[in-house]
């Protein structure tokens, strides 16, 4: 696998985790405690894009 | 995924082919030029009445259009609302989460704005300083400052956290207290400003404590320019044993430059800021190598509070070497040279205070401090650097200072008046120090 293929298939992952997130968001409803730590996980996953989905840009 | 990867934190973008990064930078200019003409009202009006649209950026010249903005510009922003930041916030004030201010060295404090991904950001940001500068898991990383409203370390706090490091925050304690429960606990490194970095060793000392027994391996320094001098750096590794490297960031743009194990010049972290240097006199930006200017950036990625193009007023030049660790991002050349505003003429000639500073550090008989305080005494200028001898040298006094007075004049083209003062009578700084006093402007 190249570099540029293993990039593709971090950034298609990354997406995966995007929508489960809004998936549990939906889920979770009013619970607060499922938003504000998913407003921390999307967070993290930000700069998974920041280092990986970023570079897609330019290849 | 790539050759000798473990020595970066990202590979994908510190080694990045140039031609590959010019190209990122601008679609990440474009991304953030949008977001903040579409979500501040501030970035909306100053684009607009300088006649630029979205859509308007499509080249890494057009980038060149976009207008400027200064730390008043920052300051006059707060009085409008939302309260305390104004319209310059791009984001609810819902979902800001930290609030940090500048020092307010140079006027009225600016409030700054954080979402929590912003605030991920910054210590991404840092987790790129910290793992160039060879940290990793097995660190145990004292941080002495004062988590406070100024944004000092906190990132590097989180970004140690990050990297796996062992945190031990130093907040409260004084300083004695510091240096004992760095031994206790064997820390491997700690992070501070160079000012504040000597005086540790100087109380450490006191106390009976020799620094390099401690067992100290790295040092990152921030704050203030110390650490890209030479003469600074080497008194700080010799006083400790260990090895320092500098950072710079603001409060207002980020944590943009760092050192890394080589500790030639700083890298420009070029995924994530875009550093244009621009010609003080002509207003061109500046490419070529070791020509100084004052420094233009955006921050990419910063979204509550975007920072584009911002006038930093910190006078850097691009370095004519290459770093040998094998990153793509260019380096500066002797970190912040001086300010913009600081940056005098002083009897006709330029001075930049840090050249005073590498003289004076070079002199191992005087003290870490010092003072430089300039006058006019009718149409003339008078500058008195003052001083302190340490303890023991004092019996030479008279030839260090014809030795200091003569290196003075070679390297900064000036003549001083020299005071010494008894050691330890000087003022003694535990975050940024004011060592040069232009008292003309006053």
């Amino acid at each position: 696998m190249t570099v540029d293929d293993k990039i593709d298939k971090i950034d298609e992952k990354i997406r995966e985790i995007k929508e489960a997130a809004g998936e549990i968001e939906r889920l979770g409803g009013d619970i607060e405690a499922i938003k504000k730590n998913l407003v921390r996980l999307r967070a993290s996953v930000k700069m998974l894009e920041l280092n990986v989905s970023d570079v897609k840009m330019v290849m | 995924m790539t050759k000798n990867s473990s020595i970066y934190w990202n590979p994908l973008l510190e080694t990045m082919d140039r031609e590959k990064l010019r190209n990122l930078q601008l679609k990440k200019f474009k991304r953030i030029f949008e977001w903040a003409y579409n979500n501040s009202p501030f970035y909306k009006k100053l684009y607009r009445d300088a006649g630029i649209e979205l859509g308007d950026i499509k080249t890494y010249e057009d980038i060149k259009r976009v207008p400027k903005i200064d730390k008043g510009m920052l300051r006059n922003t707060q009085s409008k609302e939302p309260f305390p930041y104004g319209d310059m916030l791009a984001v609810p004030l819902t979902e800001v989460t930290e609030f940090r201010q500048t020092s307010g060295t140079t006027g009225t404090p600016v409030y700054q704005a954080d979402t929590w991904q912003d605030w991920e950001w910054w210590s991404e940001c840092w987790a790129y300083i910290l793992y160039a500068q060879g940290y990793r898991d097995t660190d145990r990383l004292f941080l002495p400052f004062g988590y406070n409203i100024f944004v000092a370390f906190w990132a590097c706090h989180y970004a140690a956290e990050k990297l796996g490091c062992e945190v031990v925050p130093g907040g409260v304690l004084d300083t004695e207290a510091r240096i004992l429960k760095m031994q206790e606990l064997k820390c491997t490194a700690f992070a501070a400003t160079p000012t504040y970095v000597l005086g540790m060793a100087d109380t450490a000392m006191k106390i009976g404590i020799d620094p390099k027994s401690i067992g100290i391996k790295k040092i990152t320094c921030a704050g203030e320019p110390g650490a890209s001098i030479p003469a600074t750096r080497k008194r700080i590794e010799d006083a400790w044993g260990a090895k320092v490297y500098d950072h710079i960031g603001a409060t207002e743009i980020g944590a943009w430059s760092y050192m890394c194990t080589v500790q030639k010049g700083l890298h420009v972290n070029e995924a994530f800021f875009l550093v244009e240097i621009e010609d003080t006199e002509t207003g061109e930006i500046i490419e070529e190598p070791m020509k100084s200017g004052k420094m233009i950036i955006t921050a990419f990625d910063r979204y509550a509070k975007p920072c584009i193009r911002f006038d930093s007023k910190d006078v850097i030049r691009w370095a004519d070497y290459d770093c040998e660790c094998g990153r793509t991002f260019r380096c500066i050349d002797g970190g912040v040279i001086g300010r913009a505003d600081d940056i005098t003429k002083v009897k006709g000639v330029l001075l930049a205070p840090t050249a005073i500073e590498e003289v004076v550090r070079d002199f191992e008989e005087l003290s870490d401090e010092y003072e430089v305080i300039v006058t006019k005494k009718g149409d003339i200028d008078d500058i008195m650097l003052k001083i302190e001898i340490k303890p023991g040298c004092e019996s030479r006094k008279e030839d260090i200072l014809k030795r200091l007075k003569d290196q003075l004049r070679v390297k900064t083209n000036l003549g001083y008046k020299i005071e010494v003062h008894p050691y330890g009578s000087l003022p003694r700084y535990a975050l940024k120090a004011k060592r040069f006093k232009d008292l003309r402007k006053h």
